[in-house]
């Protein structure tokens, strides 16, 4: 209002300032830095740091009906930390979550290592091929892991075709081997890319100065290949641990009364149970138990490759 | 602009940069446009009423006169439990009309999102049971804030060529041990608690007391091993029970009908002790968007014409009494509906509402059951 309605500013001084300005960004390389990045830094502070302090302001809350207590209290913390059922959860969705981690970084590998060093021509091509299950959507690819797990699922259909079972097997859906299988599967392309990019960058002249120096093709892999691929397999592995420590979607539709996670309680929280300060404080130490593993696990990854490299 | 000579120029490089530029602008506002003129065509479903309810109401079966009238359906938004569409609409989530169930009205009102319902605008008013409107807290100052609209149990659906019963249909049967491992159960606590209660046999008017949570909570734990499945999605449970993987199950009478017209020999049990009924209905947001709609909808879903298909192929309950008038004794007996819904309702036990503390309270308990505490 005042700039349509006020003198027009003096040209020289608008010019000085903007020139004093541009001086001052020439000048520092970090504000430049920030300036170039303050979009991205906008959204980070509304998307993510905003809901994050909601978060924990809300997590020292108590529900009361439909309303919240707003004094802060930290009973939510001592309820999750007396009630046993809490910290089995969480145990069980990191268990859980390792174990698909552990599945879909040992199947991936030897996927990314073939396109890395054995494809030659049309690379493109195989790397949209691996990702080509992935174009449908999560949803999709969990219920098709029902239809294989089933009762009367491809898996029970031929077994008990080829006569090998009388009935069908039980364990299959419902379990938590269902959801390991369903998130190995559903994440493989998470850890293939990123393993099949570090593999890619390994010099081949390494390789062969290994072998004219006498290694075997298990002493080449174990000193050259292996190590310089780990911060491949290292980020893929925190790229699935991360996410899938939270899913509450696989477990809901194939983890039965004894696949549950911490998830699904978590959801629970916000819908049925109605009491979103636990859910909040329950998001919290989610995050915080991630947030701790994946700090260690790159603790040891490092000490490992400072060791064997 | 002609379109053969712009081509035929650019083809001969001669196409001037204004003149490209120009057709581009020209391109660019014919993409923009594109929406626009499509929108307008296809009279948006923006433009139709929104409802929020359970699994399976979605269907255009229960919408004919509202067709009739829009040209469309309304839009639908899918909910597995009351629980969870009542904390979505206390999220800011604003819909047109939501299902709600006797057991939450008093709640329902108390969390003040609904509006009374003006029934003067509701052609089909007339014939609606008054019994299963006037519900405890539903009328307030004369009017009332749910319109109800089905009826019905909440009980057992067994494989008749499965499942031996011993003696009579009870509740027992999914706390059978010979069955381990092939029975199911409704997750939300709405219904499986107060099953639990029935079987645990204490009284639905004193579920509020800690020694009711006590013997409820141990039967309930006491089923949790024999349970393959707890889910709210019925479909999940009814192909479960046809394909065997399920002998039997917590359900409503809509899966036990919808399996019989399938050819499934399942049957829907009257237990001994009872069985759980209840009465859901509509309810108006109170900033709904599309009030003249929002009447519409209910006032399509109370038509004969929405009732017969709720009896004959849901095999529920509805509160318009005329829709009933096709259909003889022998068939509502066998689906366990009458049409004086009170016998049915005293016959069973109804639910009764509860403080929202209760049902916090529950919740958590029945999820840590759920997860093996």
């Amino acid at each position: 209002m005042s700039i349509t309605n006020g003198p027009m500013p003096d040209d020289a001084t608008g010019l000085r300032k903007t020139s004093r300005l541009g001086a001052l960004l020439q000048r520092s390389e970090a504000a430049r830095g920030f300036t170039l990045l303050s979009p991205t830094l906008f959204i980070m502070a509304v998307g993510i740091l905003v809901p994050i302090g909601i978060l924990v302001v809300m997590s020292f809350w108590t529900q009361v009906g439909f309303g919240f207590d707003t004094t802060a209290t930290t009973a939510n913390y001592q309820m999750a930390a007396e009630r046993p059922i809490y910290g089995a959860l969480l145990r069980r969705s990191l268990w859980m979550s390792g174990m698909a981690t552990m599945a879909t970084v040992i199947l991936s590998y030897p996927m990314a290592y073939f396109v890395a060093f054995h494809v030659h021509r049309n690379k493109m091509m195989w790397i949209v091929l691996i990702t080509l299950p992935f174009w449908t959507s999560y949803l999709l690819r969990v219920f098709a892991w029902k239809v294989v797990l089933g009762y009367h699922g491809v898996i029970n259909s031929a077994l008990m075709n080829l006569g090998l079972i009388e009935a069908p097997l039980e364990f299959l859906l419902y379990s938590q081997s269902a959801v390991v299988i369903t998130l190995a599967h559903a994440w493989a392309a998470f850890a293939i890319l990123p393993m099949y990019v570090s593999l890619e960058k390994i010099d081949k002249s390494l390789l062969e100065a290994a072998t004219d120096l006498g290694d075997g093709p298990i002493a080449r892999f174990l000193r050259i290949t292996l190590p310089l691929s780990l911060p491949g397999v290292i980020s893929a592995s925190l790229l699935i641990f991360i996410p899938t420590t939270g899913d509450y979607i696989t477990p809901t539709l194939l983890g039965g009364p004894d696949g549950a996670m911490i998830g699904n309680l978590i959801q629970k929280q916000f819908g049925a149970i109605n009491n979103w300060p636990m859910g909040a404080a329950l998001s919290i130490i989610l995050m915080l138990s991630i947030g701790a593993i994946a700090v260690s696990f790159m603790l040891i990854a490092n000490f490992v490759r400072k060791r064997i490299s | 602009m002609d379109v053969i000579d712009q081509l035929g120029s650019l083809k001969e490089g001669k196409l001037s940069r204004r003149k490209f530029t120009t057709s581009l602008m020209a391109a660019g506002i014919g993409v923009m446009t594109t929406p626009l003129a499509t929108r307008k065509a296809g009279a948006a479903a923006a433009d139709q009423g929104t409802f929020f309810t359970w699994g399976g109401y979605d269907i255009p079966e229960l919408f004919a006169p509202y067709k009739e009238k829009h040209g469309e359906l309304p839009n639908f938004a899918v909910f597995g439990g009351a629980e969870e569409a009542l904390t979505k609409m206390l999220g800011g989530y604003v819909v047109d009309v939501s299902h709600p169930c006797n057991s939450g009205i008093p709640r329902w009102i108390a969390s003040g999102l609904f509006q009374p319902i003006d029934t003067s605008r509701l052609s089909n008013w007339a014939d609606v049971m008054p019994e299963l409107y006037d519900l405890k807290g539903n009328i307030v100052d004369g009017k009332p804030y749910l319109a109800p609209f089905d009826w019905g149990q909440t009980s057992i659906t067994y494989r008749t060529d499965m499942f031996e019963v011993e003696g009579e249909e009870s509740w027992d049967m999914l706390w059978d041990e010979r069955y381990k491992g092939r029975l199911g159960s409704l997750a939300s606590g709405g219904d499986a608690w107060w099953c639990g209660a029935i079987k645990a046999g204490v009284p639905l008017t004193e579920i509020d007391t800690p020694d009711a949570f006590e013997k409820i909570a141990a039967v309930m734990r006491a089923q949790r091993p024999l349970i393959r499945l707890y889910t709210d999605d019925t479909t999940t449970l009814e192909q479960a029970l046809a394909s065997g993987e399920l002998v039997a199950a917590m359900t409503w009478n809509s899966s036990a009908a919808l399996l019989q017209a399938d050819g499934v020999p399942v049957r829907f049990a009257k237990p001994k002790e009872g069985a759980l009924t209840w009465v859901c209905g509509l309810m108006i947001h109170k900033d709904a968007p599309n009030l003249d709609l929002a009447y519409d909808i209910i006032d399509s879903l109370l038509s004969v014409e929405s009732g017969k298909f709720m009896i004959s192929d849901y095999g529920y309950g509805h509160s318009n009494i005329k829709a009933f008038d096709g259909f003889d004794d022998e068939t509502l007996q066998g689906l366990g509906l009458s049409k004086t819904p009170a016998d049915i309702l005293a016959g069973g036990h109804f639910q009764i509402p509860q403080s929202q503390q209760w049902e916090t309270k529950m919740n958590t308990l029945f999820e840590e059951i759920k997860s093996g505490f």
